[in-house]
C-alpha cells in the first residue's frame, strides 16, 4: 500500500481541529487504520472466514428450494453482516488499545470529533467490501438477483453507514474494558433493530422488483437514522472519551 | 504561567494516590518529580497532560502538553518514518523528520515490531522534538537508553526548556540534579 | 432529589410518597375490581388497570434517566447518575410488569403470548436497551467513567425509541389502538373505567417517585461506602 503524501499543514496553534485540517487528519487516520489492519492481516482473515461459512451454513439449512432461499436472502444478508460486523467493530480502538496508542490520539489538538470520524470511515472502509462480498455470496447461494445493482449499492450503502455510526461510538466507549467483545453486541443489536428492519425491508423490495417509490420510504427511514445517530454520537464521543 | 495544579487529589476506587497536591509550572523550567514505586508520578503525569481527571481540585493548562509513558508506545506496524509523517499530520505540524532521525541514528524503514526497547525510546524523544509541545511530560525517560541515548536525551531536555516547561519523572538523581530546576518529591505511602 | 448535607435516612417527601403509595394500592385494587367489564373483553381488559400505568411509567421513568443522563454530561455532577440509575432500575420493574401484564392478556385475545406489533416491539427494545445499561454499569469499576459510559446509552437508547416504533410500524403492523389518545383528547371509555385508570395511574406515579428516592439515596450510600 501506497503512502499517503502528508503535505504542508499550514494552520493556526490550536485551532487545527476545524476546516481542512479536520477533514485531511480524518482520511489520514482512516487510511493509518486501514494499513495496520491489512497489515496485521490475522483479523481479517477470521472475520471473512467466519462470515462465509456462516452464509454458507445458513444456505444449507434453508435450502435446497430456490424460491424459500430467495425469499431469505435479504434477512440472511444483514444478519449475517450485523454479526459479522461486531466482530470488526472492536476492531476500530483495540488497535489502540493493544498498541497503548489511545493517549496519544487523545492529545492531539482541537477537539476529539475527528477521532470518531477517522474511526468511522475506517469502519467503513472495512465493512463496504465485506458487504459487497456478502452481496455476491447471497447471489450465489440464495439465488437473489443482481440485476438492480445500484439501488442494492445504495441500500448497503445507508445500512452500513447507520450501523457503523453506532458501532464506532460504542467501541470507542468501551475501548478500554475487557468485557467489550460480549458488551459491543449486546449494546449494539438493540439500537440497530430499525437499521436492519429497514435494510431487509429495502433489500426485499428491490429483489421481488417493487417500483422504487415504495422502496424510497425504507431509505428514508435508513437515512433519517444515519443522521440522527451520526450527530448524537458525534456530540456524545467526546465527552464520554476525555480523561 | 504553563501549568497550574489547585489542590489536586486523585483516587483509583478506595485508593488515595495523590492528596491535595498543588503545582505550577513556568515556561522555561525543568521540574523533575522524584519518589518511590507506586507513589503517584505516573499518575500525576497523566493528570497534568489531561489523560486522567482529578478527584479533587483542578488543572488549568495553556498550549499543548504531551505525555510520553514508560515504556513509549508505538503501533508496531508501522516505520519510524510513516508513524512520524502521521503524528505530525494528526498534530496539524511540520518538521524536518529525516533529520531528526539521523541524529539519533534511527532507521526509517524499518517497521517498528523490530525496534529494541532502547531505540522506541530514542523515537519517543525524537517525535516529542517534532510536535514541540508547550508542556513536557516525560515519565522515566532515561529508561532503556545507553551512554550516547542519554546525552541526547540531556542535549534536548536542555533545547526544550528554552521554549516550553518540562516535567520529568525520574529515578536517576545524577539526571535531575543536571537537567532540573526544582525537584518535587511524592511522599510513598 | 438530594439537598447538598447528605442524608443518612430518607426525608419526608420520600415517605409520604412511598407511604401514600402503599396505602392506595388497595384502594387502586378495588376500583379496578369494582369498575365495570368491558362491552367486548368482559373481566380480562381489568388487568388495563395494571398494564397501563406499568407501560406509562417505565416510559416515564426513561425519560427521566434520558434527561438525567444529559444533565450530568454537561454538569458531571455525581447526583444526576444516581437519579438516572434510580430511574433506569424503576422503570426496569414497571415495563417488566407492563410485559407480563400485556403477554398475559395477548394470549386470550389474540391467541397468541407474543406479536410483532409496533408499541410491543418498541418496549421490548427499549428494555433490552436497559438490561445493556445495567451490564455496562456493571463492567466499569472507575465510577466516573461508567457514569459517562451509562449516560451515553440512557441517551441514545431513548433517541431510538421514535425511530424503533416508526420501523416496527411500518414493517408490520394489531394492537388495541390506545384508549387515551393523547394528540386527540378524546376518551373512549366508560367513566367509572376511567376515574379506576387513572386512580391506578397516580398510585403508580407516587409509588415512582418514592421508590427512586429512595433508590437515589441508596445510591449515595453505596458510593460512600465505594470510596471509604
Amino acid at each position: 500500500m501506497r503512502a499517503p503524501r502528508v503535505g504542508k499543514a499550514v494552520q493556526a496553534p490550536g485551532r487545527d481541529g476545524e476546516g481542512m485540517g479536520a477533514v485531511r487528519r480524518i482520511w489520514l487516520l482512516a487510511w493509518r487504520d486501514l494499513r495496520l489492519e491489512v497489515r496485521d492481516r490475522a483479523g481479517l482473515l477470521s472475520v471473512l472466514a467466519f462470515f462465509s461459512v456462516m452464509l454458507f451454513i445458513m444456505a444449507l439449512a434453508l435450502g435446497p428450494e430456490e424460491e424459500p432461499l430467495r425469499r431469505a436472502a435479504p434477512g440472511v444478508l444483514w444478519v449475517a453482516l450485523a454479526f459479522g460486523s461486531t466482530l470488526l467493530s472492536t476492531r476500530a480502538f483495540a488497535l489502540e488499545v493493544e498498541d497503548g496508542t489511545l493517549d496519544d490520539l487523545l492529545l492531539t489538538p482541537g477537539g476529539k470529533e475527528w477521532i470518531y470520524f477517522g474511526k468511522l470511515l475506517f469502519q467503513m472502509f472495512l465493512l463496504l467490501p465485506l458487504s459487497l462480498l456478502a452481496l455476491l455470496m447471497a447471489a450465489g447461494l440464495f439465488y437473489l438477483p443482481l440485476d438492480r445493482l445500484l439501488p442494492l449499492f445504495l441500500t448497503l450503502l445507508l445500512g452500513v453507514l447507520g450501523y457503523t455510526s453506532v458501532a464506532t461510538f460504542y467501541a470507542g466507549l468501551l475501548a478500554r474494558l475487557r468485557g467489550r467483545e460480549v458488551l459491543l453486541p449486546l449494546l449494539l443489536f438493540s439500537l440497530v433493530v430499525p437499521v436492519v428492519l429497514a435494510a431487509v425491508r429495502a433489500t426485499l423490495g428491490l429483489v421481488e422488483g417493487l417500483p422504487l417509490e415504495e422502496v424510497q420510504n425504507w431509505w428514508q427511514l435508513l437515512l433519517v437514522f444515519d443522521v440522527v445517530y451520526l450527530t448524537a454520537s458525534a456530540l456524545l464521543f467526546p465527552v464520554v472519551l476525555e480523561g | 504561567m504553563l501549568l497550574r495544579l489547585q489542590g489536586i487529589s486523585k483516587r483509583f476506587g478506595r485508593e488515595w494516590v495523590i492528596r491535595n497536591l498543588s503545582f505550577a509550572l513556568e515556561r522555561g523550567e525543568t521540574v523533575a518529580l522524584v519518589g518511590p514505586n507506586g507513589s503517584g508520578k505516573t499518575t500525576l503525569l497523566r493528570l497534568m497532560a489531561g489523560l486522567l481527571k482529578p478527584t479533587r481540585g483542578r488543572v488549568e493548562r495553556e498550549g499543548r502538553a504531551l505525555f510520553l509513558p514508560n515504556p513509549p508506545a508505538f503501533h508496531r506496524h508501522l516505520t519510524a518514518r510513516e508513524h512520524l509523517l502521521y503524528d505530525l499530520a494528526f498534530h496539524g505540524r511540520e518538521g524536518d523528520w529525516q533529520g531528526a532521525l539521523r541524529r539519533f541514528g534511527l532507521p526509517e524503514e524499518v517497521p517498528l515490531a523490530a525496534f529494541s526497547s532502547g531505540m522506541k525510546k530514542r523515537l519517543a524523544l525524537v517525535r516529542l522534538t517534532l510536535l514541540a509541545p508547550d508542556v513536557w511530560l516525560l515519565d522515566e525517560p532515561e529508561t532503556a537508553l545507553d551512554g550516547e541515548g542519554r546525552a541526547l536525551l540531556i542535549g534536548i531536555l536542555r533545547e526544550a526548556r528554552r521554549s516550553a516547561g518540562v516535567v520529568l519523572a525520574t529515578h536517576d538523581r545524577a539526571l535531575a540534579s543536571e537537567v532540573a530546576d526544582r525537584t518535587l518529591v511524592l511522599g510513598g505511602v | 432529589m438530594l439537598k447538598t448535607a447528605q442524608p443518612e435516612r430518607p426525608d419526608t417527601l420520600t415517605w409520604v410518597f412511598l407511604g401514600l403509595g402503599l396505602l392506595l394500592l388497595p384502594v387502586g385494587l378495588y376500583l379496578a375490581l369494582a369498575a365495570p367489564p368491558d362491552v367486548n373483553q368482559g373481566y380480562l381488559a381489568r388487568i388495563m388497570y395494571l398494564h397501563v400505568p406499568g407501560a406509562w411509567l417505565g416510559y416515564l421513568a426513561f425519560f427521566v434517566t434520558f434527561l438525567y443522563s444529559l444533565l450530568y454530561l454537561f454538569r458531571q455532577n455525581p447526583r444526576y447518575d444516581r437519579v438516572a440509575l434510580a430511574s433506569a432500575e424503576i422503570g426496569l420493574v414497571f415495563m417488566g410488569l407492563a410485559l407480563v401484564t400485556g403477554m398475559l392478556w395477548a394470549r386470550p385475545t389474540w391467541g397468541v403470548y407474543w406479536t410483532w406489533e409496533p408499541r410491543l416491539t418498541t418496549t421490548a427494545i427499549l428494555f433490552a436497551v436497559y438490561v445493556g445499561y445495567f451490564l455496562l454499569r456493571g463492567a466499569i469499576e472507575d465510577p466516573e467513567l461508567r457514569a459517562k459510559a451509562a449516560a451515553a446509552v440512557g441517551i441514545l437508547g431513548f433517541i431510538n425509541v421514535p425511530i424503533s416504533y416508526m420501523s416496527v410500524k411500518w414493517w408490520r403492523s394489531l394492537h388495541q389502538t390506545q384508549s387515551i389518545d393523547l394528540t386527540t383528547g378524546k376518551i373512549h371509555m366508560d367513566p367509572a373505567m376511567l376515574q379506576a385508570l387513572l386512580f391506578n395511574l397516580l398510585v403508580f406515579t407516587l409509588l415512582y417517585l418514592g421508590f427512586v428516592r429512595f433508590r437515589a439515596l441508596l445510591a449515595v450510600l453505596e458510593a460512600r461506602r465505594e470510596e471509604a
